[in-house]
């Protein structure tokens, strides 16, 4: 029974107190704790961060809505954000730097961090030839060797959707969708799992996968290679906002300040993410590089439950 | 001897409602607080959608237009052939393991208990992950042995294979301590009076034996239809949806449906309210009292030649089991890459130096993992305990409701009870901030695992006769007396190997703990999460092996510490 006691007593010493930012992320872990780091060394505001995938930080916003605790959201979803400003949400404010960001990055209330685009990724051992295209994996040398992460769970997967929507024409993309599942690809679950098989050689290519996590593996010494179709991909921007009942503004201000500096920005780049800010380097192909489509995500998020049960029909 | 009549009157013997009317309401208390609570706030949730804005508008809207799911009969369906198969499956590979533990001697007995503990602690969807990366084209099997199984391991015979190495311990575990308590002498009985040893087992040892059967196959029911990890890694590529992760799609897919979620929740509870039901129909209808207290030498029967295929057999399954997924665990762990391969030259230890320079807090993690962990088993012991004694053996209105009330939290998505601690905790009326605090934790952990000790000690007091409680009486012990010196004791074994399987679950538990772990804090399981969402597998990997390993070392240590075995073995 002590023992008990003590352990409620040690655990009600984790309390935050009100000199604390509260963040939540869905960035990159290390990106984050490293800038919170960074951040109190200089100000003196210790930031508590949670991480978690866009999906669960905003499940956690909704749940506790009624007496919020976060200040900051960076979040990997760009209509995440449109979505809490028109709850009315978010807290207007445009960080020191954002003139420096292109204006497709920005917005009033929310502006973006960082940049992911969708990249095929293919592994160097598979003995398939090199694809150049999205359609090449229709051909037979690729047979039962492609997978794509499920456009219900990833919200990148249905940005990419959602592009080559626009681009190619709806009826199109669904026969490539339909051609694609002939030739056997599977849809596997959320983001950074489906890059494993991959990896591991029990498929040779991924669809539409995020580049920053497949950069970071490459970069450790994975057998992969990252591809940019000429036909044009999508990026997916990750916004970041101060909520409108945040009890310290200020520091949320400053924290935004922060992470649009050449600093943050830096930190970010070396993620191999493409950092919002023009004026800082990338460390990867960056918007120039890249064939960008682009469309009209918000009418895309407005179709969503058809277009995924479409997808869901094509790929069963 | 007339424990074999079939009387619908378990025990002749109850406590008055007044000697146990503090216990009960201590009890009753911590379950409304436990459970109670944060399933009020859901369904408060379901019924007004708009609650978390602090309006009330819309009542019953969602709920209507959600029961019209297309979705639901079709998830619904799925849930229960997954559930009854895994049953099924692990039934057959636990109830022959279990009579051989119990009625055996078993060389190194204590030692295979131990081993077949290990599941607990291996997260379900590493466990799957781990049979992935071992079965699928050149996965580790391919490049070991050359065969690979692909169209295996994605498929509904897959996932209920997987389940099933994660889930037939619980059912080992209270086959082979009820069998125990039996013990023998029924059977010895049985077999003077000129029954077969076979006969004896069949109509004697195995019918008495129901009680705990009936309550690990129930377990093992909820447990499958309620577990995320597997269905949400195997079935996505052979587009296998059950409830859980419909619910958890729902929770967790921006944008949020929480209405749905709590529809498909209802039904989930609806599901194992049926099972309960039929587990509570099986029980009461005869009394399957066989312990009486007094000491009962029992003599184990000897293998004799066939200790080696029993040996083999406890070997195939303790590998299958434990063996493969971690394995697997350490071969991503210790290679270089993934796409390097099995080569001595791809061997690294580069995933563990990077734990241990404590790389976003690692040890942190584990130590907050282990503390949480332990105040769990103390809770729910103490107070899981208290709820099947006042369940069995008193006579106050309402005590099914306890039962009842108990098992709930079995049946629920983890993501589910989650949600509803945020929603009762978060409210500006509470004098001490709970939320945002690892208290949290401790709650849902304590909520998810109660069934566990309720379940185990449960059965063994049905099998207890009551003459000690009687005779404590007559000699002025009160209720809690005679609870803590009398039934304590001999409910020991069922309770301990409870509170085990309550430390090792809690250890890993992740879906509760991604919802509710205070900003600035991490569990195990999360910072894995996270390291695979992040593309760092060999991290992730690393990490679970030495929280598996430091929590059995731990396991071994805590039932070393007063005996040199795991309880309850006669």
């Amino acid at each position: 029974m002590r023992n008990l006691l003590f352990i409620i007593v040690l655990l009600l010493s984790h309390v935050s107190t009100a000199q604390t930012l509260t963040v939540y992320s869905a960035g990159p872990n290390d990106l984050i704790q490293q800038l919170a780091r960074d951040f109190e060394k200089i100000t003196g505001t210790k930031v508590q961060v949670f991480q978690g995938t866009t999906g669960q930080i905003m499940a956690r916003l909704e749940a506790e809505r009624s007496n919020p605790v976060a200040d900051v959201v960076i979040s990997a979803s760009w209509d995440s954000a449109l979505a809490l400003k028109r709850a009315g949400d978010l807290l207007e404010y445009s960080p020191k730097g954002a003139d420096q960001v292109p204006d497709a990055l920005k917005d009033t209330h929310y502006i973006a961090q960082g940049i992911a685009a969708l990249a095929l990724v293919w592994n160097k051992n598979s003995n398939t030839p090199r694809p150049g295209d999205w359609a090449d994996l229709t051909q037979p040398e690729y047979r039962r060797q492609v997978l794509m992460p499920d456009p219900a769970q990833s919200g990148a997967a249905f940005e990419w959707l959602g592009g080559m929507l626009t681009s190619k024409g709806e009826q199109a993309t669904w026969a490539l969708l339909t051609e694609l599942r002939r030739n056997g690809m599977v849809v596997s679950g959320p983001n950074a799992r489906a890059l494993n098989p991959v990896l591991q050689g029990a498929k040779a290519a991924a669809i539409g996968a995020v580049d920053y996590i497949a950069y970071g593996q490459q970069a450790r010494g994975e057998a992969i290679e990252i591809i940019f179709p000429a036909s044009g991909t999508v990026i997916a921007p990750r916004p970041m906002m101060i909520l409108n009942y945040s009890r310290q503004p200020e520091q949320a201000k400053a924290f935004l300040d922060y992470l649009l500096s050449v600093e943050g920005q830096t930190a970010v780049a070396n993620q191999y993410l493409i950092p919002a800010r023009r004026d800082v380097p990338d460390r990867r192909p960056g918007l120039q590089e890249l064939t960008l489509i682009s469309f009209d995500s918000e009418a895309m998020e407005a179709r969503r439950g058809d277009i995924l049960s479409q997808f869901r029909k094509v790929t069963r | 001897m007339n424990t074999l009549s079939t009387t619908h009157n378990t025990s002749r013997f109850r406590w008055h409602t007044l000697t146990a009317q503090v216990p009960m309401g201590i009890a009753l208390a911590s379950l409304l607080v436990l459970v109670g609570l944060p399933l009020l706030f859901v369904l408060l949730q379901v019924i007004f959608p708009e609650l978390t804005r602090g309006s009330l508008a819309n009542a019953f809207s969602p709920l209507l237009h959600n029961l019209a799911d297309p979705e639901l009969l079709a998830l619904t369906g799925n849930s229960v052939r997954l559930g009854i198969a895994v049953v099924i499956v692990s039934a057959l590979i636990a109830v022959p393991l279990g009579v051989l533990r119990a009625l055996t001697r078993l060389p190194g007995a204590a030692w295979w208990d131990v081993l077949l503990l290990v599941p607990f602690m291996i997260p379900p969807y590493i466990a799957a992950l781990a049979w992935v990366m071992t079965l699928q084209t050149n996965g580790f099997s391919q490049q070991l042995l050359g065969v690979a199984g692909d169209g295996l391991v994605f498929s509904f015979s897959g996932i209920v294979l997987v389940m099933a190495f994660n889930i037939f311990p619980v059912i080992y575990f209270a086959v082979s301590r009820t069998l125990s308590a039996v013990g023998g002498r029924y059977a010895a009985v049985a077999q003077v009076c000129g029954a077969t040893p076979w006969t004896a087992f069949w109509r004697i040892t195995l019918p008495l034996s129901l009680p705990g059967l009936a309550a690990g196959l129930l377990l093992a029911f909820a447990l499958s239809i309620e577990e995320f990890g597997t269905p949400a890694t195997l079935g996505p590529a052979i587009g296998f949806e059950v409830l859980v992760t419909g619910i958890h799609r729902r929770f967790s897919d921006w944008p949020l449906d929480m209405p749905g979620a709590a529809v498909l929740s209802l039904v989930l509870v609806l599901l194992a309210l049926l099972a309960f039901w039929l587990q509570h129909w099986l029980l009461n209808r005869r009394s399957y009292v066989s312990l009486t207290g007094k000491p009962a030498p029992f003599e184990k029967a000897d293998l004799g030649p066939w200790r080696w295929p029993v040996l083999a057999l406890f070997a195939l399954m303790v590998f299958l089991a434990v063996g493969v997924p971690l394995l697997a665990v350490l071969a991503t762990a210790s290679t270089d890459t993934l796409s390097g391969g099995l080569q001595w030259s791809n061997l690294s230890t580069r995933h563990f130096t990077a734990l241990f320079a404590n790389q976003d807090g690692a040890l942190a993690a584990l130590a907050t993992s282990l503390s949480l962990a332990t105040g769990t088993a103390l809770l729910t012991g103490i107070l899981g305990a208290l709820i099947a004694y006042l369940v069995v053996r008193s006579s106050i209105k309402g005590k099914s409701w306890l039962d009842f009330l108990s098992l709930l939290p079995n049946t629920l998505p983890a993501i589910v009870i989650a949600v509803g601690l945020i929603l009762a905790w978060n409210q500006p009326f509470w004098p001490v901030n709970v939320y945002n605090t690892s208290l949290m934790l401790l709650l849902a952990y304590s909520c998810l695992l109660l069934p566990y000790p309720v379940r185990y000690t449960g059965a063994s007091l049905r099998q207890l006769g009551d003459n000690l409680e009687a005779a404590a009486r007559v000699c002025g012990a009160g209720f809690t007396q005679s609870f803590i010196r009398i039934v304590l004791p001999l409910i020991a074994p069922s309770l301990l190997v409870a509170m085990l399987m309550v430390f090792a679950i809690a250890s890993r538990e992740l879906v509760a703990s991604l919802m509710v772990t205070p900003a600035g804090a991490q569990t195990v399981s999360t910072f894995v999460f996270g390291q695979f969402e992040q593309g760092s597998p060999g991290v992730g990997m690393a990490m679970s092996l030495v929280a598996i390993l430091t929590t059995t070392v731990l396991l071994v240590g805590l039932t070393g510490v007063g005996r040199r075995r795991l309880p309850g073995v006669g």
